[in-house]
């Protein structure tokens, strides 16, 4: 069924291009060009067990072989020395024939992960930057393309998409919605006249309703992976294609420390007398933060930084983007003035910005092989997450656990809490790893037993070595 | 074509069997007459209650057995039967007579109720009924012969024949009882009598037709493998029920594992420790100082054994059975030390809070219990967990959704249920928008809830 369906999409975009490209005899030149700004990453992440291959598009940021891949290319939990095998393939031509990448990190404003190619690419290669980019905001109607890429096993293969312009939102990145698909997501929009005019977003979906045989129907949402409708406008993104980050961990980066920021929803802003101010609520303020050292409390609602009052967005959610954007853009060290409303108070709370505590991906971590489970540092946001008081804050988390080895047969689970090794407590990582390692390596040992946390409950699990 | 034909043959053969079986039951010397005794004292119960769970008050029906235990009308039954939502009881005595029944209070932890039928109607009207006996419990010995008498899918009257599988089964279910909390405190008598639902309530029997146990669930998708409380259990909980209309117990929060084969890694005497797997944050045994991996070597004097799960129940009932606020001195062994303990008792309570319905808001709420705050790492018991919104009223159109926790109306923290009540009261008499501020996942929100 699937190898039927498939001849006729193919089929079927390939009649659709046709149809446009038809009064337009330009647009391959344009197309063939530009497809020089483009191409497609495969990269390995290797875990405890195994390595698992990613592949994605992406877009040439710069002439030093600068590549961009978009924010959900890379799970950002992992370490980045998890990440190995950067190749860079151009579309169209033998996949045999890569070049070598170096992963070189995410900027924490744009979410966009950067990856530099081996020189031997880079005359190939054509940065987006090079094609003029579209002044000002498209008008409705107003027709943009891009490129998608196929499969490895088609050789990467470039194609035609084309579209009008649906409606332009605030999101709070000037984004275009388009009617129909225009590029894969990460890859570059481009205008009629080949103007770069922005890059392609994924994760957006649209709704549906699903009817099986002799069943109500049911909404669904489809979000189509490899091609997208919607971009962010050139003259937001383009700042973002030069902040290369400095080392593969994004540092700096930038820490206000309030927790699950929510929009202020405009009809609360009415009832407390607000018109029309936009805001956002504190849910908490982190222990040790520089929020909390200002003196912002939980629950106070953030109506203005530096004096600017917070832009309406829609949906009112975006909001919550524009304070989180607005933060990661500064430096640590860097003072923000935050303007909240308590009650009916209005307060200005000057917070001086420090570095983010270490996160989950620069954990450190070792694999017990006989044990059969991943040890890995307690970090800042492990505390968050299990509501635990700094001062308490102790021993290391299960990060991965192997099926049926010593520690999944004693019941141990991914993200358990380990807080005693053989009835002792384990207060640091390095003090945890010495004690397992010493069972680990001695051969004679049957038996330990582990104090673990899960969900607020402790449990008492014996890992029978033997 | 042929299905048609299968379940004919299928009936012919099972008549036969039943036949057969009949046939050998009156060989055997048929029913005692203490069996038919307890048939009179067997009742179906009809229930009609109300739910709290779509954003509105709802009713709904249920039907369950339930066996009658004394001269005056005392009629036991399941707290998953009967249970303080119940707005209209109603009993079928064995001449097929309906008569009226209020509920006398129920111990989901036990998951038993108990009802008084209404005597003056009975008098009224000239019905008769008898009442059943209790066995000791205690004596039952697996591969006994029991019978099970009921109400299953409605079919009145119901008789099944099994054995006792096993007479100390432990299993406790965090939200067992209609969401309440289940077995933490008994073990279970398990049967292969079919019980199935509807069963609910109704007398496990001996031969004798005495009592011994009360039917009250079984596994579903599994071949007969039922649970009863043992009769024992019943007679103290029928008796505390009756004298106070609920059971209180004492609670310190800690929560038991089986030690099984870990009292070698302890380095324990034989036959001693209960293991403490977890200690509730901000319980009793909590402030005491206990901790997960404590082992309890006795509790006032007397030495408590936690090695199988079936030994859990009793000494953590041992504990509950002490008066409230009594102190209990719990000598436990961690690593090498041996401490001494001294706990004071709190009231134990259940997770599960009040529930109302606020029907101008399109609202039904659960009151935040200290057990669910403490489970959700909330800060205290304020607030109302959400629990049903009604599609095109005041809090679904503000967007308030199922799991949310209110936590303030009108910038005044919720404290209690009564507080809302009054909150909601002001809103029926005079319209005006609201402000709540609901807290999900940790995440604070603001809602205007407009008339």
């Amino acid at each position: 069924m699937i190898l039927r369906l498939r001849p006729f999409l193919l089929l079927s975009t390939l009649l659709l291009g046709r149809a446009n490209v038809a009064c337009a005899a330009d647009l391959p030149a344009l197309f063939a060009e530009r497809t020089k700004s483009v191409v497609a990453v495969e990269f390995f992440t290797e875990s405890e067990l195994d390595r698992r291959p990613s592949i994605t598009a992406a877009l040439v940021a710069d002439a030093e072989g600068t590549l961009v891949l978009p924010r959900a290319a890379v799970n950002t939990f992992l370490p980045p020395s998890k990440l190995k095998d950067f190749r860079v393939y151009l579309p169209g031509r033998p996949v045999s024939d890569y070049a070598q990448g170096e992963y070189l990190g995410q900027d924490p404003v744009s979410g966009w992960h950067f990856v530099r190619v081996e020189a031997k690419l880079r005359p190939s290669l054509v940065p987006v930057t090079a094609f003029t980019p579209v002044a000002g905001e498209p008008a409705i109607a107003e027709e943009f393309w891009g490129i998608g890429l196929r499969g490895k096993d088609e050789d990467f293969k470039p194609y035609f998409m084309m579209a009008r312009v649906s409606h332009l939102q605030q999101m709070p990145e000037r984004t275009v919605v388009a009617q129909a698909e225009v590029a894969a997501p990460g890859l570059p929009v481009f205008a009629r006249d080949g103007g770069f005019a922005g890059v392609a977003v994924g994760g957006f979906g649209q709704s549906f309703i699903q009817y099986v045989r002799n069943e109500r129907g049911q909404s669904v949402m489809l979000v189509n992976p490899e091609e997208s409708s919607v971009f962010q406008i050139a003259a937001d993104v383009t700042p973002w294609l030069t902040r290369i980050p400095a080392n593969p961990s994004g540092r700096p980066i930038a820490w206000l420390g309030v927790y699950g920021l929510q929009p202020m929803d405009p009809e609360v802003a009415t009832f407390l007398k607000l018109d029309q101010q936009s805001g956002c609520v504190v849910s908490e303020v982190l222990e040790g933060s520089p929020a909390e050292a200002a003196g912002v409390k939980n629950r106070d609602i953030i109506l203005a930084i530096d004096g600017q009052p917070l832009p309406r967005f829609k949906p009112d959610r975006v909001v919550v983007g524009f304070v989180d954007r607005d933060i990661s853009r500064r430096k640590p060290g860097e003072v923000v003035t935050l303007t909240v409303l308590r009650g009916t108070e209005r307060l200005e709370l000057k917070s001086t910005l420090v570095e983010q505590p270490k996160l989950l991906r620069e954990a450190e971590r070792i694999y017990f092989e006989r044990i059969g489970f991943t040890a890995r540092e307690f970090v800042y946001g492990d505390g968050i997450m299990r509501r635990v008081k700094l001062g308490a804050r102790k021993g290391v988390i299960a990060h991965f656990v192997k099926n049926n080895s010593p520690a999944g047969a004693a019941g141990l689970q991914p993200d358990d809490w380990i807080q005693e090794v053989d009835g002792t407590e384990v207060r640091t990582y390095a003090e945890a790893v010495a004690k397992l390692a010493a069972i680990e390596a001695d051969l004679a040992r049957t038996e330990f037993v582990l104090l673990t946390s899960r969900n607020g409950e402790t449990a008492v699990l014996r890992v029978k070595l033997k | 074509m042929k299905d048609s034909l299968q379940p004919s043959i299928t009936r012919k053969l099972l008549v036969c069997a039943v036949v057969v079986l009949a046939w050998t039951a009156v060989a055997e010397g048929a029913v005692s007459r203490g069996f038919t005794h307890l048939l009179d004292a067997v009742v179906r119960i009809d229930v009609r209650e109300e739910s709290f769970d779509s954003g509105a008050r709802r009713f709904s029906a249920g039907i369950g057995s339930g066996v009658i235990v004394s001269a005056d009308g005392l009629i036991v039954t399941n707290a998953h039967v009967a249970s303080p939502r119940a707005v209209e009881l109603s009993v079928t005595l064995a001449s097929l007579e309906r008569v009226n029944a209020t509920l006398v209070g129920w111990d989901h932890w036990t998951d038993l109720a108990l009802l008084r039928i209404d005597l003056a109607e009975v008098k009224r009207r000239g019905l008769t009924f008898t009442h059943a006996d209790f066995a000791n419990s205690d004596k039952l010995s697996p591969g006994q012969t029991v019978y099970a008498v009921g109400t299953p899918h409605g079919l009145t009257r119901t008789v099944t024949r099994g054995i006792i599988s096993n007479n100390r089964r432990f299993f406790a279910d965090n939200r067992g009882v209609k969401g309440y909390e289940t077995g933490l405190f008994n073990t279970w008598l398990q049967t292969d009598a079919a019980i199935n639902p509807g069963n609910s309530g109704g007398p496990l029997v001996d031969e004798q037709g005495r009592v011994v146990g009360i039917n009250s669930r079984g596994y579903l998708g599994a071949d007969n493998l039922a649970f009863a409380i043992p009769a024992n259990i019943a007679k103290r909980v029928v008796a505390g029920l009756a004298a106070e209309g609920a059971i209180t117990r004492s609670y310190i929060g800690i929560v038991p594992g089986a030690l099984l084969d870990l009292e070698g890694f302890y380095a324990l005497k034989q036959n001693t420790g209960l293991l403490i797997n977890s200690v509730d944050p901000g319980s009793p045994a909590a402030k005491a100082g206990l901790r997960g991996g404590d082992i309890v070597l006795s509790i006032n004097g007397a030495p408590a054994d936690g090695r199988f799960p079936e030994q859990l129940p009793p000494v953590l009932n041992s504990i509950a059975s002490l008066p409230i606020g009594s102190v209990v001195k719990l000598v436990v062994k961690r690593g090498e030390q041996t401490i001494t303990s001294a706990v004071a008792t709190e009231k134990l309570e259940s997770r599960q809070g009040e529930e109302w319905a606020f029907e101008k808001w399109g609202l039904t709420v659960r009151k935040v219990s200290r057990a669910y705050a403490r489970e959700n790492q909330l800060d205290d018991d304020t607030g109302l967990l959400v629990i049903g919104v009604q599609p095109g009223f005041p809090a679904a159109v503000a967007g308030i959704s199922r799991g949310d926790i209110i936590t303030k109306i009108n910038r005044e923290r919720v404290a209690s249920l009564e507080l809302a009540k009054q909150m909601h009261a002001e809103f029926v008499a005079k319209p005006a928008p609201c402000l709540f501020e609901t807290e999900t996942d940790r995440r604070v929100s603001l809602y205007i809830l407009k008339p």
